[in-house]
């Protein structure tokens, strides 16, 4: 078993810093497929984790392409998937929302991991990787965040309406996903994998520290205390953009492992993080990884690095990784990970 | 004018029963609905940008100003409409192919529309010709593309060479936007604008507006 991802997630000096690249719709590239295709062809699926572990070989592998649409499809939301050679990112369809605000929550429907949606092929595609590869890396299934379903189960706008017109609504709403998750998670414990909790739909980018506090915060706390309970001590939690002002409620989650993303603050996320002994994955840009040359992949890698200061905690990680990112980039970032000298 | 001041404030706020009522108060009273647009509505969504900008609102607040800004505009429409009021510019946008994510649009179009601009947004998944086919049928100033991700930026330029290909790119300026699009990016797709968030989309819009006319 790879140690140096639980070693940073215990804040105690691995032998180098872990890569986390943040992989999803790229992980297609790797067998040379479109993510509508690959994210709905479990055979596909193991296939491209396993291009991904020999190519990238990255610290941790994660079970999810288009990650925030299997649980609202599973309760039946529907996904727009392109077919042909269109590469775009499958996503929830936004008329498609099956809550509105005025129907009773207990009618939704609660899936079940085993039968509904992608859930399942999802299951099967971590049970296959668990059986090849779970000695050597550490896996875990891609989970959404109770806020970022429910924002899909009735869409963000309504959400957002809903959070000042019916308050107690928007929570029992968070209740319920909250419960979609936990079920979902409990599934991949049960074949052995960790879970990684992703919620963007909370960032501070959209709302305020308050605001997440008061709705998201609970049922947050809540999910990672429950996959806790069942033993799962590493529970990150990924919120994307620029989460600096909202980091203390971020850490009041219980997540031993946060995100810094490109444009949050490095340096608060180092003093806070490191003050309560929780490591972080500081993303680097990786938006323009069509066009970038890697001696430029390599430097940014190294600028990235500096601002660890030699903090146990510290995962390097990259915002999500264009499809067709060429594999020299990769080289490059490797390359500098080993060159870099822990100060 | 204190009404208007209210009114501005109001707006911030998100008081739609209020806005709205103090809206048909200020027509009834036989104010140019002009005015109550410029210095009450328009006014009062420029301070919700600048309070956006400095991160003292977040979008769950800007969208109860919006509702607000909307219930009221169409109190005011048929009489701006009687007046011979025309919109500072009309804009034309969409996300373009592949992508379906819409947030980042539909705030831009908040902001613009909160500024006093015509909106037409033609939604999500917008392929490339059906750009071409609603600037010919909406003759906008401005043609606004979004993209949330990397892969369907690239869409962006394809758009872009579908309205050159139609013979109508000096008739619009493009401005782009949306979470992996840079002002480098822009340039290299050969748009005329960039903007980071829907704030400075509507600086930018009225920077490319005063260059048309």
């Amino acid at each position: 078993m790879n140690s140096r991802f639980e070693r940073a997630l215990n804040c105690e000096p691995p032998d180098r810093i872990p890569f986390v690249p943040a992989i999803y719709e790229h992980k297609a590239w790797f067998v040379g497929e479109t993510p509508s295709k690959v994210c709905r062809d479990q055979k596909l699926f193991t296939a491209a984790l396993l291009a991904e572990y020999e190519r990238v070989q990255p610290d941790v592998l994660t079970v999810g392409i288009d990650v925030y649409n299997v649980e609202p499809e599973a309760a039946g939301c529907n996904v727009v998937y392109y077919e042909g050679d269109n590469t775009s990112v499958p996503a929830i369809a936004p008329e498609s929302v099956v809550f509105q605000g005025s129907e009773d929550i207990a009618s939704l429907k609660m899936p079940d991991p085993q039968k509904d949606g992608r859930m399942p092929l999802n299951l099967e595609v971590a049970g296959n990787i668990m059986k090849l590869l779970g000695k050597e890396v550490p896996i875990r299934g891609a989970l959404s965040g109770p806020f970022s379903l429910a924002a899909h189960l009735t869409g963000l706008e309504n959400l957002f309406k809903l959070m000042f017109t019916h308050p107690d609504l928007v929570r029992e709403l968070l209740g319920f996903a909250c419960e979609v998750i936990k079920r979902y998670g409990e599934a991949f414990i049960e074949l052995g994998c960790g879970v990684v909790v992703f919620d963007s739909q909370a960032s501070s980018d959209l709302i305020s520290p308050l605001l997440y506090r008061e709705f998201a915060l609970p049922r947050t706390r809540a999910l990672i205390e429950h996959f806790h309970q069942l033993g799962v001590r590493n529970v990150p939690l990924i919120i994307g953009g620029n989460t600096t002002k909202m980091l203390d409620e971020y850490l009041e989650t219980g997540a031993n492992n946060v995100l810094c993303d490109v444009k949050a603050d490095g340096k608060e996320f180092l003093h806070k993080c490191s003050a309560v002994r929780r490591a972080f994955r500081r993303n680097m840009d990786s938006t323009d990884f069509l066009t970038i040359s890697s001696s430029d992949v390599h430097r940014r890698t190294l600028n990235c690095l500096e601002e660890s200061g030699g903090y146990a905690g510290f995962i390097l990680g990259t915002a999500i990784l264009p499809y067709g990112t060429p594999l020299s980039l990769v080289v490059a970032i490797r390359s500098a990970l080993q060159e870099y000298k822990r100060p | 004018m204190k009404e208007l001041q209210d009114l501005a404030q109001l707006l911030e706020q998100g008081q739609s029963q209020k806005v709205l009522a103090l809206t048909q108060q200020l027509v009834d009273s036989g104010m140019s609905p002009q005015t109550i647009l410029n210095d009450g509505l328009i006014a009062g969504m420029a301070v919700v940008g600048e309070k956006m900008r400095n991160g003292e609102m977040y979008l769950p607040e800007v969208l109860q100003s919006a509702g607000a800004m909307k219930a009221s505009l169409a109190i005011l429409k048929p009489h701006l409409a009687r007046e011979g009021a025309k919109p500072r510019g009309k804009i034309l946008i969409g996300t373009v192919k592949g992508d379906m994510h819409d947030i980042g649009k539909n705030l831009v179009c908040i902001m613009l529309q909160g500024a006093g601009f015509e909106i037409v947004d033609i939604g999500l998944n917008v392929e490339p010709q059906k750009f071409v086919t609603a600037i010919t049928e909406h003759t906008p100033e401005i043609v606004g593309l979004s993209a949330m991700l990397t892969t369907t930026m690239l869409n962006m330029k394809t758009t872009i060479e579908a309205i050159v290909a139609a013979g109508i790119r000096s008739k619009v300026k493009i401005i782009v936007g949306g979470a992996p699009v840079s002002q480098k990016f822009a340039d290299e797709i050969g748009a005329d604008g960039y903007s980071r968030d829907a704030v400075l989309a509507v600086d930018k819009v009225k920077q490319l507006i005063g260059h048309t006319s």
